[in-house]
């Protein structure tokens, strides 16, 4: 089967380049089978780690690297590993977060359909790294394509003796599990996830306990996004020291961006972390500058749960510090940018629609507050806005923020907060007048 | 400071502790208290919906948002440890608007129809709502509305099972309902479907909620959500008085509430009376339903006696005549011993006290027995089984056993309270729970590991742990192992056709146990054999040591069983409460003692003329229907007081109308030996009197006044239950035998009788409620016998024994096994008891179709 989503690359760049990693073979077609994977360096890293290396060096040579989790929170990826109770006797999990479903994020989708041995390598480095002997991939369950590129994948593994009893004739016994997810957004979330692998219905659950301590079936787990595991097998391979020479300081190595909205040249493209977000955006070799050459109205950096920056704010690095000074956030990475003709409150209602319609509906703020938004906005959208409505949301986003139990209430209201913050006139506008300032482009979503 | 001080005294030795400041205050509490139950200790109340003292935390409605120092968020306090040096706000500005706020999400939807809705008055949101929140709402849509399946009702209202009726526009998604389902009950027929603002709570597709504890779900909704049919619309809560009283219907001695009206004429409902020790607050259905027995239409109005072979009503005068009379000829013809006294276990101390007196000096008798649902007592005393089954038991210490057994017990049908609380030493202690049955049951759901012996091979199964911890050196025999047969463990597990590993695993677990809690059951009390299942019990506890590392029951089973014994209703008392007995009265009856059993041969023989039954139905209950009627009808005189008309008082010369326990204040012993008190709530409905009432009056009448005041009475019992101690297990190895039972090809399937779930006894059948989850006997089998049989749901199925032949139609269950089927024997029309034979160990029977 060779079907491809038919998205952008920088392939060919990434393969000139000594520092990019991620995107190296994935317009190879053959990529996806073992032979080709193994004949391209695949499977060196596992071999080296389980026949040479001890877990606790695997766990610090990740941390030293100052891999960061790529699922959208950004935490150390190897301190993470490090949570695991040592003493614990109970079995242990890793369960690879393959449930993209980030509005604008698309990475993971192609990493697994292109590449996916790149994902198991790194699966297999982090169980052996956290001694887990059973691993699951929980893979978007509308990702069909993936769903049987992965099984394929675990398949040629077994056969090869990458997994399986006795791994390399060390001892080692380590097994996949694929898993078709639930179909919700909040699958996403790591213990909505652990939930849903479970049985249960995705919602999330309180924490502590981390699931670290008591992840899936109350044993310690670790949840790590695909492209975070994919990018394991290189630091092994090529060490932490030179990982940590790319990108900034603070935020190693290098990130696959998924760009969408209006711009010329959308596509999924691996840069170093700190590569400047306006040349992203209007370089060729990238976005090549806003779609019919409009101009900028703004650009959410990190998928749709991270807040918006105006154009004076975009020459910032893509990296998890300078977004923050900023006042957005890097998040899955997921840069969608709007040009002149967007209607923001258009924008929002939709947004909103989507976090209301995905709330898991588990806590009180998030259930109710997203409904009550939607109404709100949609009414404003409509043209039965009342004065007082900008207040009421604002108000509402604050009752929200910062007071549920998993981030998704949080995501919800960031964008809103900063379309106010940042169109307030736009809003009294619609609802003064009923109508839009702007031309409604809906060519975008 | 001073809180510190004090709270710090209150904490065992050795427990690590924490020290926090709420709302300036110091307190010190043990290392894993949440922030709430922190403040609690304080008295500082910190609102909450979702939280429920006996669930894991959900922290999802977040009412009870705390501020800490240092913490930018507000923080869920009931989800949330406290820690050392933590600085704890309670009632900031912060929090204030924090509250507000979920307080406005709340109500968003909900309807707001407070003065139609059954809550209002002790309505969590309302109280809430009034304390946290704001009198304007600044939502301004139209309310989200759930009418699917309502209907059109004018309320949305949906019946979800038998008794419970849910509106999903008043519920506030705090989950309670489905947490405890699941969580405490281990039930999942309710649920939350959907997602997000518009998640609702629903039966699971296809079921009904009837799982023997659903009333739970309704008195633990903070709102008007659920209801229960018998509360609804029928008062306001302000409108009812509250006695406290205890459940007449199991031998936990589960706390309770009555709502009853000004007048004292009517009971609304039974809520729990939480008592950690006890209960945990949970009540099963057959406690929170089974008052309506008292309120029943259907109660014995006066006395009546028989005229002409037709009972009529008297008046409590001339009842009392004839009984003095017709006993006094007996007595006169034949002397003392032809009169024997049977009793109901379920009765309060002081009926059973004083019937005691009555039947052993005023009329001098030996004859007297609590035991009326037992097969084939000994005539000896039973020693061994009268001190295992009043070993010393807490059902607190349950909690952190860490090894737990249940043996030869149907637990939800027979002890459900103390299956809720194996099920929280295992959701909060991670216990391993070992289930031994001869058939599959519900409550083995949270077994590590289920075993299931063959029928009839208790004591074989007992020997064959024995065994197996000797033969692993887990323990010294001494000379058991010459005591018992079979001599190994393998040849146990043979017989019992268990795995004789799995035979090991478990007297490896309760060898190397922290805290063991053994809990044997009915199949062992009601056995014929129980006096040497009760010595390979004893065998095996002082082989491991059990009682020196936690606990060993026989439970008894109904209401007062424990108190019963322990007053000496039994044909030969234990040494110690004869004694003590004989020293109150000054006298002991020379005759011969009688069990019942003893006493049903001698009525069959014309030995014994006449008999008093109090509260008891032998005819339906004693294990041999026919034999228990034949024997009665043989009296010269029965007198049988009980609530209603049942099988037996059909057959008595004198019926009197007896109070229920909701009528007078009355003191039971539970399975713990612990003596509480069920309050009078209403007067004793129609000429109906409590059951020390009239053993006084039949004494007066006979010309022998038993107590001057009930003080005395009481006296007696305190100096009783005092004096009698739990008797120290014998230092030395009981001889256990097994005896092999012949089978017969002809009836080739093991019956199982007992109580249904929702049943107890049988009384409970004339609770509307309680027939509403059940009001006809069934015969429960597994669908591959079924299929053999060619049986579907619902059809009527033939069954035989030997002796005798009912119709029941039949129930499909899930968990019980191929080879048994059960058969509830709370039902007056279809009385399962016709089926048993007193003299055997194992009832069998063959089922065919009844077909039109
Ligand atoms: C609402 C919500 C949705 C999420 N969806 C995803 C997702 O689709 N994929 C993912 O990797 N992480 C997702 N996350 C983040 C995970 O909870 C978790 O942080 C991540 O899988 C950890 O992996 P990492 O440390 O490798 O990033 C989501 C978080 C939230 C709150
Ligand atoms: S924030 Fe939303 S998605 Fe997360 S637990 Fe609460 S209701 Fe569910
Ligand atoms: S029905 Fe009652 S208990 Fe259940 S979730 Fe709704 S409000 Fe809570
Ligand atoms: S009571 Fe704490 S979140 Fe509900």
């Amino acid at each position: 089967m060779s079907f491809y989503s038919p998205v952008r690359t920088n392939a060919a760049e990434v393969a000139k380049s000594d520092r990019l990693h991620l995107f190296k073979y994935v317009e190879d077609p053959q990529q996806a089978n073992i032979d080709t994977f193994v004949a391209h360096g695949g499977y060196v890293a596992w071999r080296k780690a389980l026949t040479s290396m001890k877990p606790d060096e695997v766990r610090e040579e990740v941390k030293n690297a100052g891999l960061r989790g790529r699922g959208g929170a950004g935490f150390p990826t190897g301190i993470k590993w490090g949570f695991i109770p040592q003493a614990s006797t109970k079995p242990r999990y890793l369960v690879c977060n393959a449930d993209e479903s980030e509005p604008g994020t698309c990475k993971d989708r192609v990493i697994m359909e292109r590449d996916p041995h790149a994902m198991l390598e790194g699966m297999a480095v982090a169980s052996f790294a956290i001694g887990c002997h059973l691993m699951f991939v929980y893979i978007r369950g509308e990702f069909g394509h993936c769903i049987d590129v992965v099984n394929r994948a675990v398949e040629e593994g077994y056969a090869q003796g990458y997994f399986g009893k006795n791994i390399f004739d060390t001892g080692y016994d380590l097994d996949v599990i694929v898993h078709s997810g639930g179909g919700a957004y909040i699958c996403g979330e790591e213990t909505a996830l652990l939930n849903s692998l479970e049985g249960h219905k995705g919602m999330s659950r309180i924490r502590p306990p981390f699931p670290a301590v008591e992840g899936l079936y109350a044993c310690p787990t670790i949840v790590n996004n695909v492209e975070s595991l994919a990018s394991v097998p290189h630091i092994i391979n090529r060490g932490s020291d030179w990982y940590k020479s790319l990108g900034t300081e603070k935020s190693c190595g290098s990130k696959i961006f998924s760009l969408s909205g209006h711009v010329k040249q959308p596509g999924n493209y691996e840069v170093e972390l700190g590569y400047n977000l306006k040349d992203f955006i209007y370089s060729p070799e990238y976005g090549g500058g806003i779609l019919g050459d409009k101009k900028l109205k703004g650009v959410i950096p990190g998928g749709s749960s991270t807040p918006f920056l105006k154009p004076e704010d975009i020459d910032v690095g893509l990296d998890y510090e300078s977004l923050t000074t900023v006042g957005s956030m890097l998040g899955s990475g997921a840069v969608i940018v709007f040009h002149e003709d967007t209607c923001i409150v258009w924008t929002i209602m939709k947004l909103i629609h989507f976090y209301r319609h995905e709330s898991c509906g588990k806590c009180t703020p998030c259930r109710e507050g997203t409904g009550w938004l939607e109404r709100m906005i949609t009414a404003i959208e409509h043209g039965r806005g009342r004065p007082g409505d900008v207040e009421k949301i604002e108000s509402v986003c604050e009752n929200i923020m910062g007071r549920t139990i998993c981030p998704l209430g949080d995501a919800a209201v960031m964008p809103i907060q900063s379309a106010i913050k940042n169109w307030r006139d736009e809003w009294q506008y619609h609802i003064d007048h009923g109508k839009c300032q702007v031309k409604t482009n809906t060519e975008f979503v | 400071m001073a809180d510190a001080v004090e709270n710090k005294k209150n904490i065992a030795e050795g427990v690590p502790t924490v020290t926090l400041t709420i709302d300036g205050r110091e307190t010190t509490v043990p290392k894993g208290t949440t922030v709430l139950m922190a403040a609690r200790g304080l008295g500082i109340h910190i609102p909450t919906f979702c939280w429920h003292p006996k669930l894991k935390p959900m922290g999802s409605c977040r009412m009870c948002y705390v501020e800490i120092e240092k913490m930018p968020k507000l923080q869920v306090s009931c989800a949330l440890e406290a820690m050392d040096g933590m600085v704890v706000l309670t009632d900031s500005d912060l929090v204030k608007r924090g509250r507000r706020a979920i307080i406005e999400f709340i109500l968003m939807n909900h309807p707001l129809d407070c003065p139609t809705c059954d809550k209002g008055g002790e309505c969590d949101l309302q109280d809430q709502t009034f304390a946290h929140g704001v009198d304007d709402s600044r939502f301004d849509f139209q309310k989200y509305r759930f009418t699917e399946g309502t209907e059109g009702s004018t309320f949305d209202d949906l019946r979800i099972g038998p008794e419970i009726v849910l509106n999903r526009n008043r519920c506030i998604l705090c989950y309670k309902c489905v947490r405890a389902n699941k969580e405490a009950f281990g039930e999942y027929d309710l649920g939350a479907y959907e997602r997000g603002n518009i998640m609702e709570i629903h039966r699971a597709p296809g079921r009904q909620v009837d799982n023997p504890f659903s009333g739970n779900l309704v008195e633990i909704c903070p709102v008007g959500a659920l209801t229960n049919t018998d509360w609804r619309y029928k008062i306001r809560v302000w409108l009812t008085q509250t006695t406290s009283s205890i459940c007449p219907f199991s031998s936990s001695g589960v706390n309770t509430l009555l709502y009853k009206d000004d007048h004292q004429q009517k009971i609304f409902r039974t809520t729990s009376r939480p008592n950690d020790d006890i209960d945990d607050g949970w009540l099963a259905d057959v406690t929170r339903y089974g008052y309506q027995i008292a309120t029943s239409p259907d109660r014995l109005q006066t006395p009546l006696i028989k005229k002409d072979g037709q009972q009529v009503p008297a008046t409590w005068k001339e009842a009392l005549e004839i009984i003095n009379k017709r006993l006094n000829e007996i007595k006169d013809k034949k002397g003392r011993v032809c009169i024997g006294g049977i009793v109901s276990p379920s009765l309060d101390n002081a009926t059973l006290h004083s019937f005691s007196k009555l039947i052993r000096v005023t009329l001098g008798s030996n004859n007297i027995d609590y035991r009326t649902q037992y097969r084939m007592l000994p005539k000896e005393p039973e020693n061994v089984y009268d001190a295992m089954s009043a070993r010393s038991f807490k059902i607190s210490d349950i909690d952190d056993s860490d090894v737990i057994v249940a043996f030869g017990s149907d637990l939800v049908k027979e002890h459900p309270n103390e299956y809720l609380r194996i099920r929280k030493a295992c959701n909060f202690h991670s216990a391993s729970v070992y289930s031994v049955n001869p058939y599959r049951v519900k409550s083995a759901d949270v077994a590590r590991r289920e075993m299931i012996y063959k029928v009839g091979t208790e004591e074989v199964f007992l020997n064959g742990l024995c065994l197996a911890a000797i033969e692993a050196g887990m323990a010294e025999g001494g000379d058991l192992k010459e005591k018992i047969s079979p001599s190994t463990a393998a040849e146990a597990a043979a017989i019992c056709g268990v795995d004789a590993e799995h035979l090991k695993e478990l007297a490896a677990a309760m060898a190397n146990g922290r805290k063991v809690t053994f809990i044997a059951g009915e199949l062992v009390s009601r056995s014929r054999e129980r006096l040497c299942i009760s010595s390979a019990l004893a065998n095996l506890t002082r082989l491991l040591g059990l009682e020196n590392k936690g606990q060993v029951s026989i439970l008894p089973h109904y209401a007062n069983s424990f108190g019963a014994g322990k007053l000496g209703l039994l044909p030969q008392p234990p040494e110690g409460i004869r004694n003590a007995l004989t020293e109150l009265w000054g006298a002991w009856p020379e005759a011969e003692p009688l069990t019942t059993d003893g006493m049903l041969i001698n009525m069959k023989k014309e030995e014994v003329n006449g008999c008093i039954a109090l509260g008891c139905n032998p005819v339906m209950l004693y294990p041999d229907r026919e034999f228990a009627r034949e024997s009665l009808e043989k009296l010269d005189f029965l007198l049988v007081a009980d609530l209603y008309e049942t099988e037996t008082t059909g057959l008595a010369d004198v019926v009197l109308p007896l109070a229920s326990w909701a009528e007078y204040d009355g003191r039971y012993i539970n399975l713990e030996g612990r003596v509480q008190r069920a309050n009078r709530a209403l007067k004793p409905r129609f000429e109906s009197k409590p059951g020390y009432e009239i053993v006084e009056a039949i004494a007066e009448q006979i010309g022998d006044k038993l107590y001057e005041s009930s003080d005395q009475c009481e006296q007696e019992i305190s100096r009783l239950v005092e004096s009698s101690n739990v008797q120290p297990l014998p230092d030395k190895y009981f001889d256990v035998r097994p005896a092999e039972e012949e089978s017969d090809e002809e009836y080739p399937i093991a019956l199982f009788v007992g109580d249904d779930p929702h049943h107890s006894g049988h009384l409970t059948e004339k609770a509307n409620s309680l027939f509403n989850f059940c009001g006809e006997a069934y015969i429960e089998m597994s669908s591959e016998l079924a299929k053999k049989l060619d049986l579907k749901e619902g059809d009527s199925a033939r069954v035989e024994s030997k002796v005798g032949k009912i119709i029941v139609p039949v129930r499909i269950s899930t968990t019980i096994n191929n080879d048994v089927v059960f058969i509830p024997r709370n039902f007056s029309s279809t009385t399962v008891t016709a089926l048993l034979m007193r003299k055997k160990r194992t009832d069998r029977v063959k089922i065919s179709k009844v077909v039109n």
